[in-house]
């Protein structure tokens, strides 16, 4: 029996070879945290992906190169599998809700975006950050400025060096001692936005080749 | 009983979703090996407990997470964890080698218009081990430690709420194994706090039965004993730190026991690559108190591999433990 069990077990690990990292990026309490995110919404489907699935390193360097960095550290390997909770309206679609991981001043921290099918921010939710700072961050009104955004605003905002231009240079950091949690949370819409366009849910993305397959 | 060849079957009926659409499931690979060194025994061991336990020994496994939706969005999950664990005994005598297959979470929750429902084998709505995953770590919780059990077989249910959660369970109170002989074990929790939201929970929980005495899947005892038993637990995390408390009182296996644990966290860099932990914890079991501290460097080498080096010091056994385990936990389409 035992031989069985081990040749069962070794069939079944060796049969399939496409990897992906271990640290995703999920809602912790998904049904309470939907329903406060999008108190319009009747259920969601939670689908996973990556970018090893949908593109490799041709779409890992696109991405890089629209976030004005490289992705680095356990949070961003190629691998990393990423969770899109699809939102319903009775049998409707009617938006997303996407979070990431992202390297902050205590460890990581992890941003959610509510988005509508049009791409446009109607959310923003940092779910997990432990700084004694992270309730201010966490205040409706942080968030408030991010709401209406899209990614074309972002586009010109600098991840390495912060500068911000537009709408996104109204979003102000209320405090001044988690300066690191306060760009590391912008770093993380922007790659947020850039990962849903990438992977297909945003309406202005568009088949490239090389990349995202349906 | 667990049979084997309900270990086989899972993963045959694993085998059968269609892998092309990878999007409703995750299917992680997980492998550890661990050794260390008891000064009790004077002689290596290759678990972290002792043998009979679960916890951990070298080992190959899987846990699989499926999601069914409909068109209007998630209604249920199925989870299945299983591993092949090598029991190497050496506590009297020479080492005997023993391969074991476990199923250590096997669960079918589903939405209902209230809460959520579980069926399987899960975690009873008791104590920290309701909510905190150890079950990749070498340090004890309450439940680990034989002060319940960290997943059981039966039903239960929880609901969240905007300052906290409900949950409720009724289980065969065996643990590993899943026996009938007049057992039953009943818990329920109630929290207040949004760990996500919040950086703190805590929680008071209730427990009430007749339940067995088991490590891992040996029964030590057929007779179930009486459970009464009221608990406390709070996690607080504040910017590297993480502190979690459990305590529980009342009967336990038909004894006066009390037990209360704290563990302390320190993550060392911002990716939480690199984490220190100290916990004390201390108990009386009937007429048995015992203290025991508890040491563990974690140190995440690559997003699959984490190497954990603890130490324990067991103050009625008068046994220094050192255990090095690496971890590999690698999801796998």
């Amino acid at each position: 029996m035992m031989k069985n069990i081990l040749l069962a077990l070794l069939f079944f690990l060796t049969g399939y070879t496409a990897a992906f990292g271990s640290v995703g990026c999920d809602l912790n309490d998904p049904d309470r945290d939907v329903a406060r995110l999008f108190p319009e919404s009747t259920g969601y489907k939670t689908i996973y992906t990556s970018v090893v699935q949908k593109g490799g390193e041709k779409l890992l360097a696109r991405i890089e190169t629209r976030l004005g960095d490289k992705f680095h550290g356990l949070y961003e390997t190629i691998d990393v599998p990423y969770t899109v909770y699809e939102i319903f309206a009775n049998k409707k679609k009617i938006g997303y809700i996407h979070g990431v991981n992202q390297k902050g001043q205590f460890g990581g921290i992890q941003v959610f975006l509510v988005l509508d099918l049009d791409g446009r921010i109607k959310g923003f939710y940092i779910q997990k950050m432990t700084s004694q700072y992270a309730g201010k961050l966490r205040e409706a009104k942080f968030g408030k400025p991010f709401i209406g955004l899209t990614l074309k605003d972002f586009e010109h905002y600098d991840v390495i060096s912060g500068k911000a231009s537009g709408k996104v240079e109204a979003i102000k950091n209320p405090a001044p001692e988690a300066e690191a949690d306060f760009r590391a949370a912008l770093r993380a819409t922007k790659k947020n936005l850039i990962l849903m366009d990438e992977f297909g849910f945003l309406p202005q993305s568009a088949p490239r080749p090389g990349g995202p397959q349906s | 009983m667990f049979n084997h060849r309900f270990f086989v079957l899972g993963l045959c009926l694993l085998g059968l979703p269609d892998w092309a659409q990878a999007a409703g499931h995750l299917f992680y690979f997980e492998a550890q090996g661990i050794a260390g060194y008891s000064s009790q025994l004077e002689k290596p061991i290759y678990y972290s407990m002792n043998p009979d336990a679960e916890m951990q020994k070298p080992s190959l496994g899987f846990d699989y997470l499926k999601r069914f939706s409909g068109e209007s969005g998630d209604w249920g999950t199925f989870a299945l964890q299983g591993r092949l664990a090598l029991t190497v005994n050496g506590e009297e005598g020479a080492n005997n080698f023993k391969l074991e297959p476990q199923i250590y979470n096997a669960y079918f929750k589903f939405k209902t218009p209230g809460p959520y429902v579980w069926v399987g084998h899960n975690r009873p709505a008791f104590g920290l081990s309701s909510y905190f995953d150890s079950h990749g770590l070498i340090l004890r919780t309450l439940a680990i430690q034989g002060f319940g059990y960290d997943r059981d077989w039966g039903a239960g249910l929880y609901k969240d709420f905007s300052w906290g959660d409900l949950s409720a369970s009724v289980t065969t109170g065996t643990g590993m194994p899943a026996y009938l002989k007049g057992n039953y074990m009943t818990a329920a929790r109630v929290s207040y706090g949004v760990l996500s939201q919040n950086n703190f929970n805590i929680g008071f929980s209730l427990g009430y039965g007749d339940t067995l005495d088991t490590m891992g899947y040996k029964v030590r005892d057929p007779e179930p004993r009486r459970m009464a038993l009221v608990g406390a637990d709070l996690t607080i995390l504040r910017n590297n730190f993480e502190h979690r408390f459990d305590l529980l009182a009342g009967d336990w296996l038909g004894n006066d026991t009390y037990a209360l644990f704290y563990r302390i966290g320190m993550n060392l860099d911002p990716e939480n690559k690199y984490k220190i932990e100290a916990q004390p914890t201390y108990w009386k079991f009937g007429n048995e108190t015992n203290f025991q501290m508890s040491f563990c460097i974690s140190s995440q080498v690559t997003s699959n591999l984490t190497v954990r080096l603890g130490y324990t010091y067991d103050r009625n056994l008068e046994d220094n433990r050192v255990m090095l385990q690496l971890y590999y936990y690698r999801p796998i389409l």
